[in-house]
């Protein structure tokens, strides 16, 4: 659980639980968290507990609310959905994104 | 913007936190089931299918752990579990947490009660609206110009327009002028009330309104306005129970009539801080009427301070140096500077300062100041001795905790937070011995008011604690609980966790560390210190009272009056002194009675420059002041002042027979220093030519009449009645009225105060008694703050000596346990109760003694300090440092026995085992 990992994963892993809501509704937590598994491919292995303190942030940001409703199975769960300040938010995350990564490509490229 | 909503969720959550777990809980555990059933559902078992989820999930309260970090304000969170957690210690070890508090409170309480006491006696601020703008002119005790005469008054008045409002008011302490008044047509009888000469704009100047009514006014201070005056509120409701009618009522004062057109404000108590506060104000203009003296019209008697308030933006220095010009001519008339050689040279030297005067006129800050700033020092004293004390009890439980912080350094608690949590802990500590000192502020205050003045109840002195005084209390105990928790903080969290695990009990050299042994050293230091010079003030004050003041004190009775408030004129007077006497003498129990301008240590003092005839003029720097005092032929029998040459003053020396004086000692060696025989010579007061006026006929012992802490002045008597030949008249008037009575007794003699007031009442209803009170206790009073020092200093020693008591027995008691082991062997090997008692007791005294070693040459070091506060006692007074080391022995061995003897009935084979 090493600290410095969890910087970088802040940033992408909010990013990919809004993306998530936006394309999926309202959703509750372990449904976030297994989208995400297989939307990656299960190439981000994940301790399904670190999607909490990500929703809490995104939660206090006020760019998700959350209710209380009741899962398909019938069991009583939370249940996470954009709210209007986080749809804009994604553009402007995406954007944010889109560029890091162009920047890092261009460096990471080998040079010729 | 997102940080505020962030900041606001966090402080939502701070608030209700375990609505928040609970959700939480709710939550995980849904998605775990969630999990569960999906693995379920792909085949797995049971067991299988929950662990399966469990493991995906990762750790839960790792997760439960990283939400409420991102949740909550989480350093306030790990902060109210800290005081918690402290709260719960404290609670489980009474014993320290009553003896810390305890500790702490009495030093902590000790500070904030003399602060309390110089806060209000010196610091105070006058209760007018905008203190901070008023000036006063002169007293920066550098020799500047304090004193103005009503001519230098009015000049400064009518030509500085920078201040507001310049108003004057009479110097003297009102408290020795009262004025004599009755209400008119009531079935009243005079009384006598303190009372104030003050200019038409002095209310104006304080910028108060009054309680009903109106104050003086301008238009009240001109020579031939109806004479009116404003009285207290506090004097409305003791005399007249606040009856509205007083308002606008005719009154009686001093025979002429006067109307009191208005109540000053409650809280108002005039212009300077005393224990007794004017209750009377009257216009400057009715002084030549109701006053003892026309000092109104008489050029040179300087007898009025200066206050006033500047206008906002004023520059001062500049303000300073015009009223000083201004004042310049008016000093050319003043006699000292009239007599020719040197006078430009003393003129130049003149100077004026403007002081600030938001606690008005600091009489009693000059007083008092070097006496109140020993005091802090002392309390300063036993609050480090206290904070010692703290100290080392902390360390002491800190290295007891040794083995519980190892534990959880191991378990991987980070040393910061350990270091956190336990300076929380003292510093909760310290704040409630702040509660506490703060409770034993308000007491002692209280008490100490009272032993500070003895006699006043309406005072304007307040012994509630201000927020000044509860914001140092808390700032000190903050400063020491921060002090006191880094030490062992610090030193516990650099263990080595497996090193404190490992060592526990098994030392065998279990000595308390270097800074536990030097804390009690310090203390003991202190102690001392504070003890020897407890003992050296209390020695002073005992010389104080006892001395050979020249005069006798018991069975004697001084007799405050005010003649001249009963309207005699001055031809009525000798007639009036032989029937006062002739009825004084025939009441039972009075054996003599004398007569006196004023009586020894009344409080009062004339002085005034002589001139001897037939001697140079004297230079300007030299020295030619003498008090000086009326009397009756009988007084210096009655007070018992010896006469040693020629012969005393006569019924024979009338107003119209030739001027003579008596002097005393200390004239005949200022004024005679070469040895001529002084009977015969004559000499005058002010200039020279006076200088034949009156005629030594005798000299008598010296005696003390002004201040019993003081050298002997010189001083010369002058009969009742006689009047210098070459002086004018509005001078000399006011001194042929006397202010004393001295009555000698046979025996105690209870019930004479009321036949004197009556005796005195049938010659004349207006002969009002101010004060009645037997010489000694007079004495007593003049000594009041030589008392209240001396006792506090031994209040605070003992204090002192208790705290370091506690501190060594606190130190002998755990090395006794640390070297439970120890003492164990050395039993078993054979060694006797008494010597495992002897050696304890060794350690101890060790400590002690060498905090003496420290402290007595310390307090002798200091004793330079305090050397003014001292009366005939040396520094080194061998007795008091005798009996100092002695007290100091006592306690360290009375501390010690008790863990000594403790230590003597270990039983050796458990003290081995219980490793």
């Amino acid at each position: 659980m090493g600290d410095a990992k969890s910087d970088v994963l802040h940033g992408t892993l909010d990013l990919m639980v809004l993306k998530t809501l936006e394309s999926m509704g309202s959703l509750h937590g372990y449904a976030v968290a297994r989208r995400i598994e297989q939307v990656s491919d299960h190439t981000v292995i994940m301790n399904q507990g670190t999607i909490y303190p990500a929703l809490l942030r995104l939660l206090q940001r006020k760019w998700i609310k959350a209710e209380w409703g009741v899962s398909e199975s019938g069991r009583r769960a939370k249940f996470y959905s954009l709210t209007k300040l986080g749809r804009q938010k994604i553009a402007i995350e995406t954007e944010n994104w889109e560029r890091v990564a162009t920047t890092m490509a261009r460096f990471l490229a080998p040079s010729t | 913007m997102d940080w505020i909503r962030i900041l606001l969720s966090r402080c939502a959550a701070f608030i209700h936190p375990q609505k928040l777990d609970a959700d939480l809980d709710e939550e995980l555990l849904a998605h775990i089931e969630l999990a569960t059933e999906e693995n379920r559902m792909r085949g797995m078992p049971e067991e299988e299918a929950r662990t399966a989820a469990l493991r995906s999930f990762g750790g839960v309260t790792q997760t439960r752990e990283r939400y409420r970090a991102e949740r909550g304000l989480s350093f306030l969170e790990s902060l109210v579990g800290d005081l918690r957690y402290a709260a719960r210690q404290l609670r489980k070890h009474p014993g320290f947490t009553v003896t810390a508090l305890l500790t702490l409170g009495l030093g902590i309480g000790a500070n904030a009660a003399i602060f309390t006491l110089i806060h209000a006696t010196l610091l105070q601020d006058l209760p007018v609206p905008h203190p901070e703008e008023l000036m006063r002119a002169g007293d920066d005790h550098r020799g500047g110009i304090s004193w103005f005469s009503t001519q230098m008054y009015d000049q400064l008045r009518k030509n500085t327009p920078e201040f507001q409002e310049l108003a004057a008011m009479q110097a003297s302490s009102p408290d020795n002028s009262w004025l004599t008044l009755h209400r008119q047509g009531a079935a009243e009888l005079p009384h006598g009330e303190v009372s104030e000469w003050v200019s038409g704009n002095y209310f104006a100047m304080m910028g108060i309104t009054p309680a009903a009514g109106r104050l003086l006014q301008p238009a009240d201070d001109i020579a031939g306005a109806p004479m009116v005056a404003v009285m207290s509120d506090a004097m409305w409701q003791r005399e007249y129970a606040r009856d509205p009618t007083i308002v606008g009522s005719a009154f009686v004062i001093n025979t002429h009539p006067v109307t009191i057109v208005g109540i000053a404000p409650k809280q108002f108590y005039g212009d300077r801080i005393t224990p007794y506060p004017t209750d009377l104000f009257v216009p400057l203009a009715t002084e030549p009427l109701l006053g003892e003296s026309d000092y109104t019209h008489h050029p040179t008697m300087q007898w009025l301070y200066i206050l006033g308030r500047v206008k906002p933006g004023v520059a001062l220095v500049p303000l300073q140096a015009k009223m000083r010009a201004e004042l310049v001519p008016l000093l050319h008339q003043l006699p000292y500077y009239s007599d020719a050689p040197g006078r430009e040279e003393r003129i130049q030297r003149i100077r004026l300062s403007l002081t600030p005067g938001h606690s008005g006129i600091a009489v009693m800050a000059r007083d008092m100041a070097a006496g109140l700033h020993l005091l802090m020092w002392i309390s300063g004293f036993v609050l480090l001795i206290a904070c010692a004390n703290i100290a080392n009890l902390v360390l002491a439980r800190g290295l007891a905790r040794d083995g519980e912080i190892s534990v959880r350094v191991a378990l991987g608690a980070a040393r910061t937070r350990i270091v956190r949590q336990m300076l929380t802990e003292s510093v909760l500590l310290s704040c409630m011995g702040g509660v506490v000192g703060v409770a034993i502020a308000y007491l002692v205050s209280a008490m100490m008011l009272r032993l500070a003045f003895p006699h006043a109840e309406f005072s304007p002195i307040r012994a509630t604690p201000s927020p000044q005084v509860l914001g140092f209390a808390f700032g000190v105990s903050l400063l020491t609980g921060l002090l006191f928790g880094m030490a062992p903080a610090w030193a516990t969290s650099h263990a080595q966790p497996a090193h404190a695990l490992r060592r526990s009990n098994r030392t065998s050299s279990g000595h308390a560390s270097l800074l536990q042994r030097s804390l009690v050293v310090l203390q003991t230091g202190l102690s001392v210190i504070l003890l020897i010079g407890a003992g050296l003030l209390a020695r002073s004050l005992i010389n104080l009272q006892h001395q050979n003041f020249g005069f006798e004190v018991e069975h004697r009775v001084v007799v405050r009056l005010n003649a001249q408030n009963a309207g005699y004129t001055t031809e009525q007077l000798q007639p009036l002194y032989d029937r006062m006497r002739a009825r004084m003498l025939s009441l039972p129990g009075v054996t003599k009675a004398g007569m006196a301008l004023y009586a020894p240590l009344d409080g009062d003092d004339w002085g005034s420059d002589v001139v001897v005839e037939g001697q140079p003029q004297p230079g300007p720097n030299e020295n030619v002041r003498s008090s000086w005092d009326r009397v009756s032929p009988e007084l210096f029998d009655a007070i018992g002042q010896h006469l040693v040459r020629g012969r005393n003053i006569l019924a024979t020396d009338t107003a119209h027979s030739p001027g003579v004086a008596v002097v005393n000692r200390a004239f005949v060696k200022r004024f005679f220093p070469r040895g001529e025989d002084p009977i015969g010579q004559r000499f005058g007061m002010g200039a020279r030519k006076s200088a034949a006026d009156w005629q030594i006929v005798g000299v008598v012992e010296n005696a003390k009449y002004q201040y019993p802490n003081e050298e002997q002045q010189p001083m010369f008597f002058l009969p009742l009645l006689q009047r210098a030949k070459s002086d004018d008249e509005s001078m000399e008037v006011s001194t042929f009225y006397i202010g004393s009575i001295i009555l000698v007794t046979a025996g105690p003699t209870p019930g004479l105060e009321h036949q004197v007031r009556q005796a005195l009442g049938e010659i004349n209803p207006n002969l009002n008694v101010n004060n009645y009170e037997t010489l000694e206790a007079q004495i007593s009073d003049r000594l009041n703050q030589e008392k209240l020092v001396a006792r506090l200093t031994l209040l605070f020693g003992l204090l002192a000596l208790a705290l370091a008591s506690v501190g060594l027995y606190g130190l002998t008691a755990y090395t006794v346990a640390q070297r439970g082991s120890e003492i164990g062997i050395r039993m078993a090997l054979g060694a006797e109760r008494g010597d495992i008692v002897r050696m304890v007791l060794q350690g101890a005294m060790l400590q002690a003694g060498l905090g003496l070693l420290i402290g007595v040459p310390v307090a002798l070091l200091c004793g330079r300090y305090m050397q003014s506060q001292l009366f005939e006692v040396t520094r080194g007074d061998p007795e008091v440092l005798t009996a100092a080391i002695a007290a100091l022995a006592l306690a360290a061995c009375a501390a010690a026995i008790l863990p000594a003897k403790r230590a003597a009935t270990i039983d050796a084979a458990k003290a081995l085992r219980s490793e």
